[in-house]
């Protein structure tokens, strides 16, 4: 963990002069301690208390950046080792696998899938994030073509996997300048790697077979000039795999090894358990993952994991209250009642887009609630209800007095008649079955 | 200096064991022992406590259970003894988990059936056995009545107590020594507060699993997720009152769009991925009983555990 605010406090100079903007050297050390304030802020800081201040409020993960262009991702700055302690910050980028080995056409299907395939999932866009390709064939010449197969359609971040320094640069040549992440630097040739890794401006994955082992060739790397390393902790063994990367994880953001600090790769092939090695990256610390193709289920099993660890758990996904229309409704169509949750929010518009009834869907302030915790916790009311009618200029909208509400918010259909004078009829539960329920109530 | 996992944990997992074999007064053909974890799961090499187990749940009444489950398995859904005997043959879970369902009718009052369901079932398979009973306060006190006078002396796990009622599952557990599923939903003080409750009326905490209420894949997993690894936590920092361990069951997983509306030729792959996607990592966060309905999603739990519990022999390394 960072530095404690009593430990920055000591280092202070205890002037109180307010210069930082606060009203003393104590509230500016708490805030140090959460990221608030940058040392910077006191003019008074000696140099030994800048160096250690310094250090201990840069990101303990480091931050690295694969790829350019609109799909280059960044992974690391992370700071906690459970999501409930803050948020994860960085999703992993998952990278799919293909082979010198494989034909053109071969490497250029699975690139095209991965280009153009879409996961909209409430409101927001899910892919995978690029293309791992593996030296396996031992030629540098058939490693350029493939990656040069990759190339010819597409910009996506690439992993050049090829621990022959020969092999690696035969394809840095064709794509070193879009910052492929360059695996892996070993022991016997981190010198080489590293050259390839500053002459192209690139990352670098390092493999080593102990984590000491590892600390120590990361500072031999850095040495080297190659700074933006990542920690390779491919294993056959998930049990390992899970256990390096939670000591990483944890030495790194103790600064117990400050050399641990960097994102971790981690290739799932070796474990032969596709599934559960993605799984265990996802949730415990891997930051690039590398799979050769899952199936279609798996994938999008695997980026709703995603998308549900990666959410900031102090917050929601919400959307704005206010007045949203499905298709052009006029002054005679439907009102639907619901909470600003997104996932409640999407779900209900999906089913009612396609039930083709053009409509007015009323969005409240819940908090981001789902309508059955909202009604659980007290947050939706019929005061809310009414004031959001009025806020959003509904009575002007339609000429009728009808508001549908969901199905679980039914013990309020009363108060929120009593409320707004508005006639409420009780809509299904679950949103799949609003299409039948319009056509019956509503003509 | 060599790096491994930090742990400074003081607490310990409490241990819960589940059937009876024929010396302790059941008939069950294997007990199983679950929780004593004294880091986080998988961690340590060996790991800490007990191997998480994997619980196949079926019921009595399908017409309740979700299609893809039911299209898998045709006619042996319409006998749950049959379905438990099949299941537990061919698919190896650890545990099979019977839900009532045939209670959550409109106007029940075929008691007789439940003792007659469980006795069957209890026949079919030696596993250990979860019970999970009505759902409804009026009829509590007689469905789990029978449960557990049913099974008396096989070391049931019982459920599912919540805060609003709990006493005539608790009672039963007592009586004819059974264990009960404290279930709250998804937060760390509500579940803390039940297992007083139940501690006050006499149900000792060895006989005890939380059930911090599981969201499925993409609808509420999250929380659930982070609700059991500050669970986890709070017992290893030594918070007693949430020391037992936990059981995992993302009900609505086969009933989410995402399954529920795919063609009927995927619905097995998505079934199995959204029950692996969400049970392998509520391992991963501290659940030491995980849940499925779709047989096949077993094996490719069983395997992940499996490969997060240890290192193939005579491999090591980072
Ligand atoms: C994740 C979750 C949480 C999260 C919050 C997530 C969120 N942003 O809302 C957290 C952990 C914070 C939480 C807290 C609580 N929760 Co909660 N939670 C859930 C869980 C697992 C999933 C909710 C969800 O995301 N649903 C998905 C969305 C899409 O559902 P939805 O909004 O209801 O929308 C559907 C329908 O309502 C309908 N619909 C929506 N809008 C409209 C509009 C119209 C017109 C129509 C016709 C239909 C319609 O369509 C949608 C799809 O079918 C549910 C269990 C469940 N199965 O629902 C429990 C659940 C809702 N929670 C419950 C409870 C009790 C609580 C708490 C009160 C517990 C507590 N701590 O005190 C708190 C309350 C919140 C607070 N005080 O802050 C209970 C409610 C019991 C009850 N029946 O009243 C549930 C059912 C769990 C349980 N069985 O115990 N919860
Ligand atoms: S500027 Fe520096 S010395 Fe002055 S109050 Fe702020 S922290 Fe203290």
């Amino acid at each position: 963990m960072a530095l404690k605010a009593l430990d920055i406090y000591k280092l202070l100079p205890k002037k109180n002069c307010k210069e930082c903007g606060e009203p003393t050297c104590l509230t500016f050390a708490m805030k140090l301690a959460s990221g608030k304030v940058k040392p910077e802020d006191c003019p008074y800081l000696d140099e030994k208390a800048k160096e250690v201040l310094g250090a201990s409020t840069r990101p303990p993960v480091q931050r690295v950046k694969v790829g350019v262009g609109e799909r280059s991702f960044a992974v690391g700055e992370e700071i906690v080792q459970f999501r409930h302690e803050k948020t994860f910050f960085h999703e992993p980028g998952i990278m799919t696998a293909v082979s010198d080995r494989m034909d053109a056409d071969t490497i250029q299907g699975i690139v095209a899938d991965v280009r153009d395939h879409i996961l909209v999932r409430i409101g927001l866009d899910l892919r995978l994030n690029g293309i791992a390709i593996r030296s396996e064939s031992g030629s540098p010449a058939a490693f350029a073509e493939a990656v040069e197969a990759v190339e010819a359609v597409t910009d996506l971040p690439e992993v050049l996997m090829a621990e022959d320094p020969a092999i690696q640069e035969a394809g840095l040549a064709v794509c070193g300048n879009y910052r492929p992440l360059i695996h892996v630097a070993t022991r016997d040739r981190y010198r080489e790697m590293c050259a390839l890794a500053v002459k192209y401006g690139c990352p670098l994955a390092i493999r080593a077979p102990t984590l000491d082992t590892l600390a120590e060739l990361s500072g031999l790397c850095t040495a080297e000039g190659a700074s933006h390393l990542v920690l390779d902790l491919t294993s056959p063994s998930l049990h390992e795999m899970l256990n390096s990367a939670v000591a990483v994880r944890q030495h790194a953001i103790t600064r117990t090894s400050p050399a641990l600090g960097y994102p971790v790769f981690i290739d799932t092939r070796p474990s032969r358990l596709p599934d559960a090695a993605l799984i265990c990256g996802v949730l415990k610390f891997g930051s690039i993952l590398v799979a050769d193709a899952v199936s279609e289920e798996s994938r999008k099993a695997f980026l709703v994991l995603r998308q549900n660890i990666y959410t900031d758990p102090q917050k929601p996904i919400q959307i704005t209250p206010g007045i949203y229309r499905v298709g052009s409704p006029g002054p005679d169509a439907p009102v639907l009642l619901t909470v600003n949750f997104s996932l409640t929010y999407f779900t209900l518009q999906g089913y009612l887009e396609s039930s083709g009834v053009d409509s007015f869907m009323l969005i409240v302030d819940t908090e981001g609630l789902s309508v059955l915790t909202a009604v659980a916790a007290g947050k939706l009311s019929e005061t809310l209800v009414r004031d959001a009618l009025k806020e959003f200029g509904v009575p002007d909208l339609v000429d009728h007095r009808k508001l549908i509400i969901p199905g679980y918010a039914a013990p309020l259909s009363g108060r929120v008649e009593d409320e707004t004078g508005w006639k409420v009829l009780v809509g299904p539960r679950d949103a799949a079955d609003i299409a039948e329920f319009l056509e019956k109530e509503w003509t | 200096m060599t790096i491994t996992t930090l742990s400074d944990w003081t607490g310990q997992v409490g241990t819960v064991t589940l059937g009876a074999m024929k010396a302790d007064g059941g008939t069950r053909s294997a007990t199983v022992t679950i929780g004593g974890e004294r880091d986080l799961s998988f961690i340590g090499t060996p790991p800490t406590g007990h191997r998480p187990l994997i619980a196949y749940e079926l019921c009595d009444d399908p017409s309740l259970w979700p299609a893809p489950v039911t299209r898998f398995l045709g006619d042996r859904a319409s006998d749950p003894a049959e379905w438990a005997r099949w299941a537990g043959e061919e698919y190896t879970p650890d545990l099979i988990r019977l839900f009532l369902t045939s209670t959550r009718k409109r106007g029940f009052s075929d008691f007789a059936s439940v003792t007659t369901t469980v006795e069957n079932v209890l026949q079919a398979t030696g596993l250990p056995l979860i019970i999970e009973g009505s759902n409804d306060s009026d009829l509590d006190s007689e469905v789990f009545r029978r449960i557990g006078e049913a099974g008396e002396g096989e070391r049931f796990l019982i459920g599912t107590a919540e805060a609003g009622r709990y006493r005539s599952i608790a009672a039963s557990a007592m009586a004819y020594g059974h264990l009960v599923i404290a279930q709250s939903p998804i937060d760390i003080n509500l579940a803390k507060q039940l297992n007083i409750l139940l501690r006050e009326i006499g149900l000792p905490h060895d006989r005890i699993v939380i059930d911090p209420y599981t969201g499925a894949l993409g609808y509420g997993f999250e929380y659930s997720y982070s609700v059991m690894e500050r669970i986890r936590f709070a017992a290893l920092k030594g918070d007693d009152d949430l020391a037992m361990p936990m059981i995992s069951s993302a009900i609505d997983s086969l009933t989410v769009k995402e399954v529920r509306e795919a063609d009927p030729s995927v619905s097995d792959r998505i079934s199995v991925a959204w029950e692996l996607y969400a049970m392998l990592p509520a391992t991963i966060a501290g659940a030491s009983i995980v849940c499925v309905r779709h047989p096949s999603a077993i094996q490719p739990l069983r395997a992940g555990i499996d490969g997060l519990w240890s290192a193939p022999a005579g491999k090591g390394g980072a």
